[in-house]
């Protein structure tokens, strides 16, 4: 029963690692930036809708969370990565300028809101006996459903419209898309908005189970570049799967190892997959 | 050359000359310079603001009081609740700002920095770690809070009384969480308890849906949590929410607003040391007094001990000033070793040859969002 117990646990954690990995999938697939400060946004969006919460207005600060992760997500697109890009635009000033990003957010954050822990208080979070020694919250049904729904409208937004085909084009070919006529900066703006707004809904399930710190997003971070790497750069539906795997690896391992070692078996994963499979589960092995 | 131009050479010119000007007018009443080495960002940052408005306060009363000649100055670092840059601040704290008395907290900080303020001759005082091994890091190092093995001594009875003889113990793997599992691994089965399970956690662990499952298969009576910060908080949310009903327990770390303000903190009993902030003396009813008065809630253990750490530092370079002898950590030990009893928040704070202060141990209770006494 402890191994149904972790796997059920595991796939609730996995649902929330999957929306937030696909986030900062989208975005790098579609534009090449590694947007460190991707678990900047997952930070602001869980403060918006906990301040929202504290005055009873859950469904203003649903929507009011995703809008600032849009917001924020664009904001660095436009002030932060695209002037950088149009000098010198290396990977490394890209990475120091969203990591100085993150940390002067983190502060805000700990002044505005306060430092430390917060969480939403719902008895959504709260788990029954639904089996002998089988404890589930209504949360994980809420989860399951938040994360099907959003990865089919995803898909539907990537292969049904020509937005959603002009940001997998720029993804695979950005000049022949402007050869199109089609502007890039605006693809790109898309692409930060849609993969930002994929963290807001994690993120109000996070204050919901596990809480918020100001320091979350670097968690966040983490998880989602592990994911998109062992997913295959690049690939949505690989950093979906990846960031579930992730999450039901890290819950069933207790079943084998100590507590302790919980995520380093996610980090495990990860040194495997560059090991045996660089390109990772969908990702395409190039040549050199 | 234009005006502009000379406008900001001249600027660069006064900016660059500042460091070497402000001796010349700055001579005699040089402040005091009290470091604080506390996590000021980071999950585990709201300590940093508990130890520093204790310590902030202590420095208003002592220069309302005029007990000094000379003022005294906070000079922060932030040390993210990491050994490595706690020992990067101590470093500059020593070299560069030339602290006279530097304050520290967290286990894992505190032993990092002790052969560095030993090295400096630097006196440290914690007000807010725990870890048993403490005592005796260095002549320069005290403590102004009872250590770990005080707590569980006196927690250990009590929860035999109360029947929760099968704790399980959730620790975080670093000092203070290994030196927890040593203390209650000896002493539970001496006191008839026993150790039904041991949780380590890693320091950045945010999950604890799983761990609540495992620890369900350990029947424990009573949950031990032997963390700090924000995880704590994750942890007693994890826990009640994945189903542990049992009593949940802990030490002097769980005493911080954020905890005692959770509903699912409610009916978890934890050790702490023992302040009477009405009955008391004048020192500690000032303390409280003021405390709320400037920060708008009561003061808790945190706050008392370190503005009970600056208080000594008040209290010591008094004497040092009347004996003119320089206030430097040699002078201020000798001094410390030779009055050994001063009055402080709480009553008489009593030090024994190591530097480590004796106080009297209280069993709380979390209710309606209040740390209750109980014991």
């Amino acid at each position: 029963m402890l191994f149904l117990q972790l796997l059920l646990q595991g796939i609730q954690t996995g649902a929330l690692y999957a929306l937030t990995a696909a986030g900062f999938a989208l975005i790098f697939g579609a534009t090449r930036i590694f947007h460190f400060a991707h678990g900047t946004a997952f930070t602001i969006a869980g403060y918006v809708f906990l301040a929202c919460w504290r005055i009873d207005q859950p469904v203003l600060g649903a929507l009011a969370a995703i809008a600032a992760a849009v917001l924020f997500g664009l904001g660095m697109e436009r002030f932060v990565y695209r002037p950088i890009q149009r000098h010198e635009g290396s990977f490394f000033t890209v990475f120091v300028a969203a990591f100085g990003v993150a940390v002067v957010v983190q502060n805000l954050v700990g002044m505005i809101a306060g430092r430390g822990f917060a969480s939403v208080d719902t008895s959504l979070s709260m788990a029954e006996e639904v089996l002998p020694e089988i404890f589930l919250a209504p949360i994980f049904w809420v989860a399951i459903s938040v994360a099907v729904v959003l990865f089919a409208a995803l898909s539907a937004f990537l292969t049904r419209t020509h937005a959603g085909v002009a940001l997998r084009a720029l993804a695979q070919n950005p000049d022949l898309l402007r050869a199109y006529g089609l502007s890039s900066n605006r693809l790109s703006m898309l692409a930060f908005a849609v993969g930002s707004a994929m963290v807001a809904p994690a993120a109000i399930l996070t204050a919901m189970t596990t809480g918020l710190n100001e320091a979350v997003g670097h968690h966040v971070m983490l998880i989602s570049m592990a994911a998109t790497i062992v997913g295959g750069v690049g690939s949505l539906r690989g950093a979906a799967l990846a960031g579930l795997m992730l999450g039901v690896a890290e819950s069933v391992a207790l079943q084998f190892v100590d507590t302790q070692w919980a995520e380093g078996v996610s980090f495990l994963v990860l040194f495997a997959f560059i090991i045996f499979r660089p390109s990772g589960i969908f990702g395409v092995a190039q040549t050199r | 050359m234009t005006g502009p131009q000379i406008a900001r050479r001249a600027l660069l010119g006064t900016a660059l000359a500042a460091p070497i000007i402000r001796p010349s007018f700055a001579q005699g009443s040089d402040p005091y310079i009290i470091g604080t080495l506390f996590p000021m960002s980071g999950p585990n940052a709201e300590y940093g603001s508990l130890f520093t408005n204790g310590a902030a306060l202590a420095i208003e009363h002592a220069a309302a009081d005029n007990m000094l000649r000379r003022p005294m100055r906070i000079q922060a670092e932030d040390t993210q609740a990491l050994p490595q840059q706690g020992v990067i601040g101590m470093t500059k704290l020593i070299n560069v700002d030339k602290a006279h008395y530097v304050l520290v907290g967290f286990t894992s900080v505190s032993k990092a920095v002790a052969p560095v303020a030993d090295r400096g001759k630097t006196v440290t005082v914690n007000g807010g770690a725990v870890g048993p091994d403490l005592a005796g890091l260095s002549p320069y190092f005290w403590n102004v809070i009872p250590l770990a093995h005080l707590e569980t001594q006196a927690f250990i009875p009590f929860l035999m009384q109360r029947n929760l003889k099968r704790i399980a113990l959730v620790y975080v793997d670093d000092p203070l969480g290994d030196a927890i599992l040593g203390l209650l691994r000896t002493e539970l089965p001496k006191a008839g308890g026993t150790l039904a399970g041991t949780f380590s956690i890693p320091r950045t662990a945010q999950q604890f849906g799983p761990v609540a499952a495992r620890i369900r298969q350990a029947r424990p009576d009573a949950v031990y949590i032997a963390s700090f910060g924000a995880q704590q908080a994750q942890i007693i949310k994890g826990l009640r929410d994945n189903g542990i009903r049992t009593p949940l327990v802990g030490y002097s770390a769980l005493s911080i607003p954020t905890v005692t303000a959770m509903p699912e903190a409610e009916g978890v009993i934890f050790t702490s040391q023992k302040f009477d902030y009405t009955g008391g003396s004048e020192i500690t009813r000032r303390f409280a007094a003021d405390f709320k008065a400037k920060y708008g809630s009561e003061p808790g253990a945190y706050n008392a001990n370190y503005y009970n750490a600056v208080r000594l530092f008040a209290l010591l370079a008094k004497e040092l000033e009347a004996e003119n002898a320089t206030v430097d950590g040699e002078n201020l030990r000798r001094t410390l070793l030779r009055v050994r009893e001063f009055d402080l928040v709480g009553g008489k704070g009593r030090f024994d040859d190591q530097g480590n202060m004796s106080a009297d141990i209280q069993v709380n209770e979390i209710r309606g969002g209040r740390v209750v006494p109980i014991a």
